[in-house]
């Protein structure tokens, strides 16, 4: 086993979403480190505590309780402790306006959540293996919403 | 027309009027110049009479006193001499009567002159002798000669006399030559002017004739459209006035009283009445539009309220504007509207538009959301159908194994239809923002989200050039992505789908199924050799939820092409459908040139 782990962070309020998540990568043979949040309050707290190690990859439920994706997005990009930290936004909405919004506000790439197993591994594997400093310089509204 | 010829005689009348009045004038100059001629001319013929009947008795009083000079020396008697003493006072008095005749002409003064001269000298001789022959101092020599010297002066005279006769004869006779040459000529040009005038004065009359024809014709067409326009006062249950700018005088059309609720002229019309009427909390803003009014010479329309005089409120609009008249006057005309029921139904429309349109957001929101929340647990259900099948199907009887297959079926279709409903919805959304965007691009984009179809059915896409349009560029993509989708999916089983696109720019009298307005249309057709439809159907294909197969042979939802149709209406176009069964299908669409 090598020490080198990929830290990954999800927050989704879906209980099943989350257990999708964290099987997919339990199956995928990569070193990740995943920890999973409940809403946005809970990730925020973990992200702006000194000792947290900070995640290489945020995924970012759109739609969660107290504090939503967006304003976690809003929070992160503002905060220059933050500020290098991947987001994928990862959601069941594929519409136009959420898709512009994240991508105006600073996300990385946008996953709509797949409705197969064997996809969401094939899309989880090919994320955390993303050159990011390559894919970001790169970006644009074409290619932010991830296509299978 | 007509009323330009009227406004034109009075100036034509009046110059006619100048020029007779000048004529007569100078015809009356001339007459009154011609009759002092004659009576001068008269006056010289009467003096020259005067002086030779004077000059004939004149010669005639010297010849008395001769005469009786004579008898005296012959018989010696007085008795003769009586006739000579009477004639010298006679001679001298006659001689001053021709001197004031002829006191005009210095011809005959000095003819005169001389003449007198000889009559002292023969009155000399004669009272010589006499005063000799009674002194009885004279003798035959000297009595001769006296005698002599007598007879010649009276020749003198005589003929001084006749030269004085024919001189006064030869004055008249040159007068008479210069006003017969004056007065020739006189008759004719009076005649002349005289005709002219009546030509100048006949022609006047004509043209008032005329002129008055013209006016009874306007009077009459003027009194029909006062009345024409009285009528469709009711009938438009509008209302006029106007304002005499001179006078400052109001009049109000008989409408404009029964607008108010009023009988016909029931008031005097002027602005403070009026302003009775007007709606106390529209007052200001009256008085404040109709302030500036005279000044702009144009009363933009405006809309207030009125209260009738039966206390029912109504809605007016009035506008107005300053009119020239003919005369140079200046007259404001403005006309009142009862705009009530327009404004009643306005507010109606208004009212439902707001209705609707929160009705419609509400819809488009419903449907948003349904189709979207939907997604999350059927996603759920496909996401575990998809676990169970890789963890456990080996585990199941084989019916459980086909259960398993149905659902998972089920749930593809479910999610394919909530997919096409969550489009449908999308494409209804009322802010859609056109954007310039090259459509090789959009269909390159499309062509993308089809990729992995087009590869499985090994499918050929051939495309001419697109043109850049405005359009709303997410909508045509996905356009040509249900267009395209629907001739992979009605494909023929064994050959490989060819689609054909293609563009040009025409005019719709050109095309068979377009309006023909002369308008120009950007045209693309999408050519197929698939399966094909039956024309009948042509229409109902762009139906929601309308379908040809049955969903065991094609899996389509009904949707798909009642999109496109949704966003070609977006675009303010046309699409049709061209289908020949077993042959292949053609789609058309039609987009506005801008």
């Amino acid at each position: 086993m090598t020490t080198e782990y990929i830290n990954i962070c999800l927050a989704d309020d879906d209980e099943d979403d989350r257990l999708f998540f964290t099987e997919a990568f339990d199956e995928l043979r990569i070193n990740t480190k995943v920890q999973t949040f409940n809403d946005g309050v809970a990730l925020m707290d973990y992200l702006n505590d000194d000792d947290s190690i900070l995640p290489n990859v945020l995924f970012l439920d759109l739609n969660m309780p107290r504090k939503n994706g967006v304003e976690c997005l809003l929070e992160i990009k503002q905060n220059e402790k933050l500020n290098d930290i991947a987001i994928a936004i990862y959601s069941t909405s594929s519409s136009e306006d959420h898709i512009e919004e994240t991508f105006i506000n600073g996300a990385n790439i946008y996953i709509k959540k797949p409705n197969d197993f064997e996809k969401l591994k094939k899309i989880l594997s090919e994320i955390v293996t993303i050159n990011w400093q390559y894919h970001t310089s790169g970006l644009n509204k074409e290619n932010f919403l991830m296509r299978m | 027309m007509k009323q330009f010829q009227v406004h034109k005689s009075p100036l034509f009348l009046k110059i006619t009027f100048v020029i007779s009045v000048a004529i007569i004038f100078f015809i009356g100059g001339i007459t009154f110049k011609h009759i002092t001629v004659l009576k001068k001319s008269a006056t010289y013929v009467n003096n020259s009479y005067e002086v030779n009947i004077e000059l004939e008795r004149l010669i005639s009083y010297i010849k008395d006193a001769e005469t009786g000079q004579r008898g005296y020396l012959l018989s010696n008697d007085d008795e003769f001499l009586k006739p000579y003493y009477n004639s010298t006072a006679l001679i001298k008095e006659s001689y001053k009567r021709v001197e004031f005749l002829t006191s005009g002409s210095r011809t005959q003064q000095s003819n005169l002159k001389k003449l007198r001269y000889f009559i002292n000298k023969r009155q000399n001789y004669l009272s010589k002798s006499l005063h000799l022959m009674k002194r009885n101092e004279f003798d035959e020599k000297t009595f001769r000669t006296n005698l002599i010297i007598g007879k010649q002066t009276m020749d003198s005279i005589r003929f001084k006399m006749e030269e004085m006769i024919i001189t006064q004869n030869n004055l008249l006779k040159n007068r008479q030559i210069d006003y017969t040459a004056t007065m020739n000529y006189t008759p004719i040009f009076i005649y002349l002017t005289l005709i002219v005038t009546l030509i100048l004065i006949t022609i006047a009359f004509i043209k008032m004739n005329r002129d008055l024809v013209v006016l009874k014709e306007t009077i009459r067409t003027l009194s029909i459209a006062i009345e024409a326009s009285k009528l469709s006062e009711i009938v438009g249950s509008f209302g006029s006035w106007q304002l005499n700018l001179e006078t400052n005088e109001y009049t109000f059309s008989d409408n404009e009283y029964r607008l108010l609720g009023c009988e016909p002229q029931s008031f005097k019309a002027s602005k403070e009445e009026y302003l009775k009427f007007v709606h106390p909390d529209d007052l200001d803003f009256v008085i404040e539009s109709t302030k500036n009014a005279v000044h702009d010479s144009n009363l933009p329309p405006f809309t207030y309220r009125v209260v009738r005089k039966d206390g029912v409120i109504r809605y007016f609009k009035g506008m107005g504007q300053v009119v020239h008249t003919s005369d140079e006057n200046k007259t404001y005309v403005g006309t009142t509207r009862d705009i009530t029921e327009e404004v009643k139904s306005k507010i109606l429309i208004e009212e439902r538009n707001r209705e609707l349109e929160s009705n419609n957001k509400e819809l488009t929101a419903f449907n948003y959301i349904a189709s979207h929340d939907l997604q999350e647990p059927l996603r759920k259900i496909e996401t575990f159908l998809s676990r169970l099948i890789t963890k456990d199907f080996a585990n199941l009887s084989t019916a459980g194994q086909q259960y398993v297959g149905s659902i998972q079926k089920s749930t593809n279709r479910m999610r394919i239809l909530i997919e096409d409903l969550l489009q449908f919805s999308r494409t209804n959304k009322i802010e859609n923002i056109f954007e310039e965007k090259d459509l090789n691009c959009l269909l390159e984009n499309a062509k993308q989200e089809l990729v992995q179809i087009i590869e499985d059915k090994k499918a050929i896409i051939e495309s001419n050039h697109l043109p850049t349009l405005a359009v709303i560029p997410f909508q045509i993509q996905q356009l040509f992505i249900n267009l395209i989708g629907n001739s992979l999916k009605y494909s023929k089983a064994d050959i490989a789908p060819i689609i054909n696109i293609n563009y040009s720019q025409i005019i719709d009298v050109d095309e068979e199924f377009l309006p023909k307005n002369n308008n120009k249309y950007h045209k693309i057709t999408f050519d197929d050799n698939g399966i094909g439809f039956e024309q009948e159907y042509a229409k109902k294909i762009f139906i929601l939820f309308n379908r040809l197969h049955n969903k065991n042979e094609y899996d389509g939802t009904g949707i798909g092409l009642a999109i496109c149709k949704k966003i070609i209406d977006n675009h303010k176009g046309f699409i049709f459908a061209k289908g020949v069964l077993g042959e292949g299908s053609t789609f058309i669409i039609y987009l506005p040139v801008a």
